[in-house]
């Protein structure tokens, strides 16, 4: 579904962002990516739909070599790619509705999005997605009167109506309260499971990751240290990643409430 | 004191005997000033934004050069457009010197880098906020041009409004290009001007002090447009 091939970013400072990234994401998946900031958590999903150009290297979404695309090609192909940022990606001055909906602007001219002049079946869509992520009631109501959790399921609702093969989601949780966090976090999974999406998650809360996906990924210095499942991530493996810490504290808080959430 | 209870007396008189000439100069005045703005707009807000979204070789040079437009002196701008209109210059066969449609090239000119360079501004700073998410949906350039200038649609009128300001109260550029010709190009400032050298003070500040109420008005009435456009918006 989703490969990338010896994905390498170097910036004209010289910095190296990424070191030859080899990995393979079936459709369905749900990857965390973790490692502390300027890993290159970022620049490797703006990689993956060019937000960012790779200095060498390949990502292939379903056979078509992303890297190698146009841009032309490319603009077709950023549609298979859904996007969800922090929560503050949202054009505020714009309802809820006209929010999700600007998610069709790959697919129709934007003069028809200016007048709202959508096809019947992308509106219907969208009332369907705004109802899937419990935004119904709030379909009219300006973007910036949302909190911040409700913001983010806009943000995913938008994603979602581009008809996305793979989600490329940036930090979804990172100015949100745990609790809110964790239903941002469900959310994304169960969508993804619902439409057999893959989806790859920046995100710097290694217990929130731990508790929502089937794989995580380790970066540091922009070189994957650790692939696997999350109860792969002892001790060790964090320091690998983060550096020298106390992790025991982390993670039995971690398994502590992670059965509390399981149990309600 | 004498003096400004006499102006005020005068532009009491002015106004409530609906002076045909007050209201001839009135009328060029803003005829004059909101052609140019218009026509600044047209020219500044595409401009302004295309300069805020592009990369290229000389833009910060160019953003630069158009900022210091801004402060261009208006005689300069007059002398400049006086050398290209006067019979003796490049569109002398315009036959346009001295017409209200000089003193509205002159304004244009003097207006449109103020316009442009705000736009660029603006444009740029929530460009900051869109850019990567409007990429992520391929949208196209002009898609991204229409959607940052929407967006930023009441800002942009405080933009225009600056511009605005600049051109009603500007003197030495029309007066230079129009000439303040009685009943031909004779606008506010020209007139104040010529009131003011001829030692009619009183008439003089009493065409002043309707000068500032208009510009207050106006000012008032686009304010007022803003905001009920916002709440039309948002109802």
């Amino acid at each position: 579904m989703l490969k990338l091939e010896q994905l390498t970013k170097v910036y004209p400072t010289g910095d190296k962002a990424l070191t030859d990234v080899t990995l393979e994401i079936p459709s369905g998946q749900v990857v965390a990516l973790i490692g502390p900031s300027g890993a290159g958590k970022s620049t490797l999903i703006r990689c993956i739909n060019r937000l960012v150009s790779p200095s060498s290297g390949k990502a292939i979404l379903d056979d078509v070599e992303l890297t190698a695309l146009g841009s032309a090609g490319l603009r077709r192909e950023r549609r298979r790619m859904g996007m969800i940022f922090q929560e503050y990606a949202l054009v505020e001055r714009l309802t809820v509705m006209e929010n999700v909906l600007s998610g069709r602007l790959g697919y129709v001219g934007f003069w028809r999005s200016y007048f709202r002049k959508f096809p019947q079946k992308d509106v219907d869509e969208a009332f369907r997605l705004l109802d899937r992520v419990g935004l119904l009631a709030m379909a009219d109501k300006r973007a910036d009167e949302l909190s911040g959790g409700q913001r983010q399921r806009v943000g995913i609702a938008r994603a979602l109506i581009q008809d996305p093969a793979l989600l490329l989601v940036d930090e979804p949780t990172a100015s949100l309260d745990p609790k809110t966090s964790r239903q941002i976090m469900r959310l994304i999974c169960e969508l993804c499971k619902e439409r057999d999406l893959a989806a790859i998650i920046n995100i710097h809360d290694v217990a929130l990751a731990q508790m929502f996906v089937e794989r995580v990924i380790g970066l540091r210095f922009g070189v994957v240290q650790f692939d696997g499942p999350p109860e792969g991530l002892t001790p060790d493996v964090l320091t690998t990643i983060y550096g020298e810490e106390d992790w025991k504290e982390t993670i039995q808080k971690v398994d502590e409430e992670d059965l509390q959430d399981v149990v309600s | 004191m004498q003096d400004i209870q006499a102006a005020f007396l005068a532009a009491f008189n002015l106004i409530v005997s609906l002076d045909a000439d007050l209201f001839e100069i009135v009328g060029l005045s803003l005829t004059v000033t909101l052609s140019a703005v218009a026509i600044s707009c047209l020219l500044g807000f595409p401009l302004g934004a295309l300069l805020a979204i592009s990369r290229f070789p000389g833009r910060g040079m160019i953003v630069v050069f158009i900022s210091s437009l801004m402060g261009l002196p208006p005689v300069v701008v007059g002398l400049t457009v006086y050398l290209f209109l006067s019979s003796a210059g490049p569109l002398g066969s315009w036959q346009m010197l001295y017409t209200p449609t000089a003193m509205i090239i002159a304004q244009t000119l003097l207006v449109t880098p103020i316009v442009a360079a705000l736009t660029r501004q603006i444009i740029e700073d929530l460009n900051g906020e869109y850019s990567e998410l409007l990429r992520s949906m391929s949208a196209r350039r002009r898609d991204i041009l229409s959607t940052l200038l929407w967006d930023a649609r009441y800002s942009l009128i405080t933009a225009s409004l600056a511009g605005m300001g600049r051109a009603l109260a500007e003197v030495g550029a029309v007066m230079i290009v129009g000439g303040n010709i009685n009943h031909v190009t004779r606008v506010m400032t020209t007139a104040i001007a010529l009131e003011t050298s001829k030692g009619e003070l009183a008439l003089a500040l009493g065409l002043g002090i309707i000068l500032v109420l208009l510009s207050i008005s106006i000012n008032a009435a686009l304010m007022s447009l803003r905001t009920n456009m916002e709440r039309f918006a948002y109802a």
